[in-house]
This record gives structure tokens, C-alpha cells and sequence, in this order.
């Protein structure tokens, strides 16, 4: 006499345990927490905005003049640089102010074909480490001399922005 | 199955689509959280700006009197502070000057021949 009854139970602890598996699996997967912040959406927009002020600041406003940024290159103005930036990346329409933070730096070439990098503007707070910054670039044509180079020579320099918001 | 009463078979399986329908769906929502990572990461990763300014630089130098300094120092730095190779050289066809520029930062080429207008 063969009976039939125990298949219907032995398909009920196949189905039980493919919900205990499926149960287990998404349960361990789940520990991974991933945040808005892992899929550097914000990284891109803040990588654009910093490009976008640096081209904003070395445009000039008609053929023969400088562009901001090169004057602030060839004086080596720290202050002007970080106030200038300052209002490109944090103005917003109302009163508050966005809350970008940067720092720059500015590398040129020695003679002897060596780079030499500077601090043009220290960070506007101080580094702990923990911030995920974007960098930035400009290219400067610099047609003053500077204090390594006293004699008035065509030179481009590069200025470097590292910005991140906090 | 005879003995066994198999009335409520319907109602478990309806319980059954009902909840795997709702596991499927929180599974799309769950994806919707990683929408835009690949393309912020491209675009994050393409050197746009670096090669539009260093195109932009070198097409200067080549109309100022003492470029040839300005020209040795974008060599110098693109390799020091942007990782990329840049490379470019100057021709004269005719009335026109091609300049050809290559830049290649390890994961994006990029080569123009610029003419002068």
C-alpha cells in the first residue's frame, strides 16, 4: 500500500526552507547601510561648482585686461583669492550662505624643472581628516616674474582648489 | 490526499503571490537608492575641465612672444600635479598652423589637431 501523504509534507520543508534562506540572505545583506552620500552625487556637483567659479575667476573682462585670478597669481593674494571664491561657491539668493569650505594651492616650475607648490590660501577651517574633498584646477598664464624668478618671464601656473562641504 | 482537507490551499497561495509580489517591489526600491552613482562617478572621473583649460593654455601659448617657457611648464606640471601625459607640437600648412595636442591621464585619452582660424 503506498501512501501518498508525506509528499505534500516534505514540499511544505523544501518551501520553509527556501523562506528561511531567503530570510537569512536579506537579513545579511541588509548590514551594509548604503547612504546617499556613497554614490558621489554631491562629490559631482561640488567638483562642478569649484570648476565653475575657478573658469569665472580667470576670465577677463575684455581682451587686454587680466583675469582676476592671474592678478591674485602674481601677487600672491591669498586674501583676495579666498574672498573672491568665498562669494562664487557660498552666495545663495537669500541671506544665508552656503557652508563650502576650500583651501588652494599654487604650483609653479623652477628653473631647474622642478615643481614647486605653495599655499595660497590656508583652509577656511581647519582639517580633521574626515572630509571627502574634491580638487580642482586651473591653468594661470603669469606674465610678472615671482620671487624665485625675479626677471619679468612668461610663466603658467597651476592653481589647485580642494573643496568640501562640512 | 485523500483525508486531508485541502480547502484553504487557495487562500495560502494567494498569500504566497501577494508577498512575493511585495518582496520583488522592495527590491526595486531598494535599487532606486544607487540610481546616479555610476553616472556621478563618470562624470566625476572624466577629466573635462583639465583637458579644456590645458587645450585652452597650450592654444594661448603658441600666440604669446616667449611660449616656449609657458609650453615646457605645462609639460613639467600636467605630469606633476594631474597625472596626465601631455604632449604637443606645431605645423605649418599653407597660411594655417595645426597644432596637435595629446593628453592621456591613464584612463582618458584625448587627441585634437587644432587649426589656427
Amino acid at each position: 500500500m503506498v501512501d501518498t501523504r508525506g509528499q505534500l509534507y516534505t514540499i511544505e520543508g523544501v518551501a520553509a526552507a527556501l523562506i528561511m534562506l531567503a530570510s537569512a540572505y536579506l537579513v545579511v545583506n541588509a548590514t551594509s547601510i548604503y547612504t546617499p552620500g556613497d554614490t558621489h552625487i554631491s562629490d559631482m556637483q561640488l567638483e562642478v561648482l569649484g570648476n565653475d567659479a575657478l573658469v569665472m575667476m580667470n576670465t577677463a573682462t575684455n581682451a587686454t585686461s587680466e583675469s582676476p585670478l592671474q592678478a591674485i597669481v602674481e601677487t600672491n593674494n591669498g586674501n583676495a583669492f579666498g574672498q573672491m571664491y568665498n562669494n562664487i561657491v557660498n552666495n545663495r539668493t537669500g541671506q544665508d550662505q552656503d557652508h563650502v569650505q576650500f583651501m588652494a594651492n599654487v604650483s609653479y616650475v623652477r628653473p631647474d624643472n622642478t615643481v614647486n607648490s605653495t599655499t595660497l590660501l590656508n583652509m577656511s577651517r581647519p582639517l580633521s581628516g574626515g572630509e571627502h574633498a574634491v580638487h580642482v584646477s586651473e591653468w594661470v598664464i603669469v606674465k610678472a616674474g615671482d620671487p624665485e624668478n625675479p626677471f619679468p618671464r612668461n610663466r603658467t601656473e597651476l592653481v589647485e582648489v580642494y573643496l568640501w562641504r562640512d | 490526499m485523500a483525508g486531508l482537507n485541502d480547502d484553504a490551499q487557495w487562500i495560502v497561495l494567494m498569500g504566497f503571490l501577494v508577498s512575493f509580489s511585495l518582496f520583488f517591489l522592495a527590491m526595486v526600491l531598494n535599487q532606486s537608492v544607487v540610481v546616479g552613482q555610476t553616472t556621478a562617478e563618470s562624470v566625476s572621473e572624466f577629466p573635462k575641465y583639465d583637458i579644456r583649460e590645458i587645450r585652452g593654455v597650450i592654444i594661448e601659448s603658441y600666440s604669446m612672444p616667449d611660449g616656449a617657457n609657458v609650453q615646457k611648464d605645462i609639460n613639467v606640471l600636467s605630469l606633476a600635479r594631474q597625472n596626465s601625459v601631455v604632449n604637443f607640437s606645431t605645423y605649418s600648412v599653407g597660411e594655417y598652423t595645426y597644432i596637435q595636442i595629446h593628453y592621456n591621464n591613464g584612463v582618458t585619452a584625448y587627441n585634437e589637431t587644432w587649426r589656427s582660424p
